[in-house]
Order: structure tokens, then sequence, then C-alpha cells
């Protein structure tokens, strides 16, 4: 159900603590108070800290009575997974419109693939302007779809372009807000050299190790014998000190993501029984699974939101009302079409760590399939067919744009017509588009 | 390639695609040999040619006889080109 294409330049978009970002944007004045998010679990703890509220002390992980104690202003806000995710979905989409190959990190990390960009944009520059331009627009949409914040108070950006994700990354990390970083092919070791070796994907452990070692930096790590770092800390050393060293470019993977099959059921009244939840669960894999197109299919991830009922906030710390969902993000070990094993982890979920409040609507996805059995595949006629759908909807939409544009039709399908002949122009001919 | 949408061919909506472009064909003062287009401007001079085919057919219709060479341009360019046996012009055409 999926294609992949990768690209071995890239651009690392940056939004650094992304779903406080989001708050600010659609709740006027929160970025100028010391504020606080609280986890999407039930341990209220603190999940992201603004900087005011840094500059107080208050950091992530603790409990609100210590943040409340060193802040007695820190406003707490309730987490909203659900629209964090949509905001994130709809800025992949936006960049969707840049490039063809982007992959999604995690939340407000995005690598956009610019090989071929340099032919419709320009220079990397160029590319950098539309893409900021892109996440301007993006950041207006997300002040409208929100409230009255203006957009030069919500997300600031970073950007980084480099051959590989890592150089990208580092880049971003490194560029002030809004702004870029520019790493030139063949300049990612000068580059990378004085970078601390805190930007390397690397544990506490390994961290303090190396610090212990006097390794501060990537060029400190990427002078040392490859072969010694990977006899001191194994495989994981070897990459980190080809990353440091710039060896590795790991490209840009761009997923084509399937249509995700959906089930919704909204309650009548707000329903915070979980055995209800669970057997509501269950109704929605039983319905989903039935879905054509997911038959010759097994699912492989699976989505599950839950809005919750509205409430006033908790403890007197707490802002003005806010929009609270749950969301359970699950890959499953071994994909399946077996409703019961569908429905295990997120059991497990809702038992260790259940919804903050009452539930309104339950939505359940799956968002992504592997090939089912040869069995299944022999009744799966047109499920690839209908698994492309999202594709084609895209390519229709695009086609409509064009005639739109340029009034008249610029797109052709190539048609066999004698593949067989020794006279080339005799093989294929082009007839127009009509999707 | 797209897959087929099963919908009936018509067939006077076809463009042909992979048409021979006229080119010519001579010798610079060097005597090396080069390739331009009609209007006057040079495509490149030819390095070395990497292979040579020809092609006989329709003789039972209207005879086609060409002689395909796959070239090499200076710079590294390849391309190929065929000169029509039968009016001696030249043409450039993906293979």
């Amino acid at each position: 159900m999926s294609r992949s294409s990768t690209s071995s330049l890239a651009t690392c978009v940056w939004i650094p603590l992304f779903p406080l970002r989001c708050e600010e944007a659609r709740h006027e004045g929160l970025a100028a108070c010391p504020t606080a998010l609280l986890a999407p679990d039930t341990t209220r703890k603190l999940w992201q800290v603004s900087s005011l509220a840094r500059h107080v002390g208050v950091k992530p992980g603790m409990t609100v009575s210590q943040a409340i104690g060193l802040c007695s202003t820190l406003r707490l806000i309730e987490p909203d997974p659900v629209h964090y995710d949509e905001r994130f979905a709809y800025l992949l989409s936006a960049l969707s419109e840049v490039s063809p190959v982007v992959e999604p990190g995690e939340l407000g990390l995005i690598y956009v693939g610019a090989d071929g960009l340099e032919g419709i944009y320009g220079a990397p520059a160029k590319i950098i302007e539309v893409i900021k331009r892109t996440l301007e627009g993006w950041n207006v949409g997300m002040s409208e779809a929100g409230s009255t914040v203006q957009h030069s108070n919500v997300p600031t950006f970073r950007l980084g372009f480099a051959l590989g994700k890592f150089t990208a990354w580092v880049a971003a990390s490194r560029a002030k807000p809004s702004e870029a970083i520019v790493v030139p092919a063949g300049e990612a070791q000068k580059f990378l050299a004085p970078q601390p070796i805190a930007v390397l994907p690397l544990d506490a452990g390994i961290h303090r190790r190396l610090r212990q070692l006097g390794v501060r930096t990537l060029g400190a790590l990427a002078a040392l014998p490859e072969a010694a770092v990977t006899a001191q800390f194994g495989e994981v050393g070897r990459r980190l000190w080809q990353l440091a060293a710039g060896r590795i470019a790991d490209p840009v993977e761009g997923r084509v993501t399937p249509e995700p099959i959906v089930a919704t059921l909204t309650f009548f009244t707000p329903v915070g029984e979980r055995e209800l939840l669970v057997h509501s669960v269950e109704q929605l894999i039983a319905r989903a699974l039935k879905h054509p197109r997911r038959i010759g299919w097994r699912v492989l991830a699976v989505r599950l939101r839950a809005d919750l009922e509205s409430s006033g906030g908790r403890g007197a710390a707490c802002c003005a009302p806010t929009s609270r969902s749950w969301l359970a993000n699950i890959l499953l070990k071994d994909p399946t079409a077996d409703g019961d094993r569908i429905a295990a982890p997120l059991r497990t979920r809702l038992e260790q760590s259940p919804p903050t409040g009452a539930v309104e609507r339950l939505v359940l996805e799956f968002t992504a399939f592997a090939p089912g059995t040869t069995e299944l595949q022999l009744f799966a006629r047109d499920a690839q067919a209908a698994a492309r759908a999202g594709q084609q909807r895209a390519l229709r939409s695009a086609a409509r744009e064009i005639r739109m544009r340029v009034k008249q039709s610029s797109l052709y399908h190539i048609v066999e017509v004698q593949p067989w002949s020794r006279l080339p122009e005799r093989r294929y001919a082009l007839i127009d588009y009509e999707p | 390639m797209v897959t087929s949408s099963r919908t009936p061919l018509r067939t006077d909506r076809l463009r042909a695609v992979n048409e021979p472009q006229p080119v010519t064909v001579g010798f610079d003062e060097s005597r090396q040999m080069t390739v331009g287009w009609p209007d006057g401007r040079t495509v490149g001079k030819i390095d070395a040619i990497l292979e040579s085919w020809r092609i006989d057919d329709e003789w039972w219709r209207q005879t086609i006889a060409r002689n395909y060479m796959e070239v090499m341009l200076e710079g590294g360019k390849r391309m190929v080109l065929f000169q029509d046996l039968l009016t001696g012009q030249w043409f450039a055409q993906m293979p």
C-alpha cells in the first residue's frame, strides 16, 4: 500500500516545543506568560515548559505542585494530542506541495527531500525561501484555525539544509529562529567538527562516558580512530563516529501515506467507563476490518483518538477551558487482520493510561498496512487499486488545477501503440489525460 | 507508464511521441563531424561513433531505410542519429 522515494539532499524543518507552540497559537496572550503543558498520560507531570517558565526554574518532569511552588503565575495547559497531530499532518501536507519527498520525525521535526528541487526553484537559498513561505502560510492557517493570535506570535521554525538528514538536523538546531543554515556540499565535516556531542543521537550513558574521555565535540570524536570507538561502544559507537565524521548521509525517505481506514463513534452522552470504551473500540475495529480497502491487507498501525468532554480546567493555575483529547498510536509487532490482536494493545493502553475525562467521540484509524498472506491476496482483486485511491485523488486534483490555470490540457498518458515496432516513433503515443 | 484505464482508445486524439527531429550533420574546418539544428544552432562535435545499425522496413508499403548511429559528443553527451537512406536527410531520435 505504500511506496517510498528518497533524497540525499535534505532540508530539516524544526519547530521546537511543537505542542506548546500549537497551544500558544490558539490562546491569545499565552506566549507572554510562563506556561507549561501537562503530560498526555495520567502521571500529571509537566511535559513541555515555555522559556519564561524555565527562567524561574520550572522544568519538564516536575509535578504540578512543585511547579506551582516555584511559579505561582504558571499557566497549566491540558494536552490536546489530537490537535497537535492534526496541525502536524497539515504541516506535512503543506510541505508536500514543495517536495514529493517528505519524512516526518517526531512532532515538530520534518525532513524535506531537496534532490531535483534546484531545477524547479533554483539554488538552495531559493528552496529555503519557498519552504519559509510555506511555513509562514501554515503559521497563518494555524492562527486562523485556533484564534485571533497574530502569526508573528506562533511557532518559530529553524531550518537546516545539507547532504543527509543528520547534518541538516544539526544545521537546523544551530539556526536562529525563522532562519536557516545551509551547509554546502563537501563542507559537512568542517561544519560538524565544532558542534557539541549532544547533537548526536546517543543515550545518557554514552554521553557521560564520552565526556569523561574528554570528547566534547564531533571533531574530537571524529579524530579518534574508528576502530577504537567501535571497540569501546560497539555498533552504536561506530555509527556515532561515522555521523561525527560526516561519513554517513542518511537520505530523506518519503512515504506515500495510504488513505487511512476510519471508523467513528459519537456517544449520545460522554462515556467514562473503561469497559464501555473497550467494547466500543472492539466494535470500531470490527467495522474498520470489514472495509473493502482492507481486504487482502493486514493492519500494521492503529490510531485511536478520543474527543473528551470539555471542562473548565484543573486547579487554580489552569488557564481558560481548552479542547481536550486523548490519542494512542499503536504499531503492531506483527501485522494482523485479527480483531482481537488489534484490540489487545489498545485495551492495555486504555487500562494503563486512560483518557483523562469522559469521551464524547471515538475515532479509530488503520494508518499502515502490510500485504496479507497469499490466500488473502487472492481475494484482494481490487485492494491495491483501492489503496492507491488517495494518490489518484491527489493526481485528479492536480490535473484539475493545471487545466484551470493553463485553460487547456497539457497532461497526457503514454500509451503503447506498436511496442514491437523497430521504428521508435511507432512504439508509443500520447493521449490526453482525463482523470 | 500509466496503467490502462480500460477506456476505449480514441486514435484521433493520439499524439506522436519520439518523432525524428531533423538535424544537420557536417564537417567543421578541422574536418571533425558536427551536429546542428536546422536553424543553425550547433548541438556539438562528434567525438566518437559508439554503435551503428540499419533498419529496413515496410518495403511492402513505403520503404523505410535508415542508418542509425549512437554517437558521443564532446563533453560526453550521447545522442542517437540516423540518416534516411532514401532522402539523405539526417535526424536525431531517442532509441
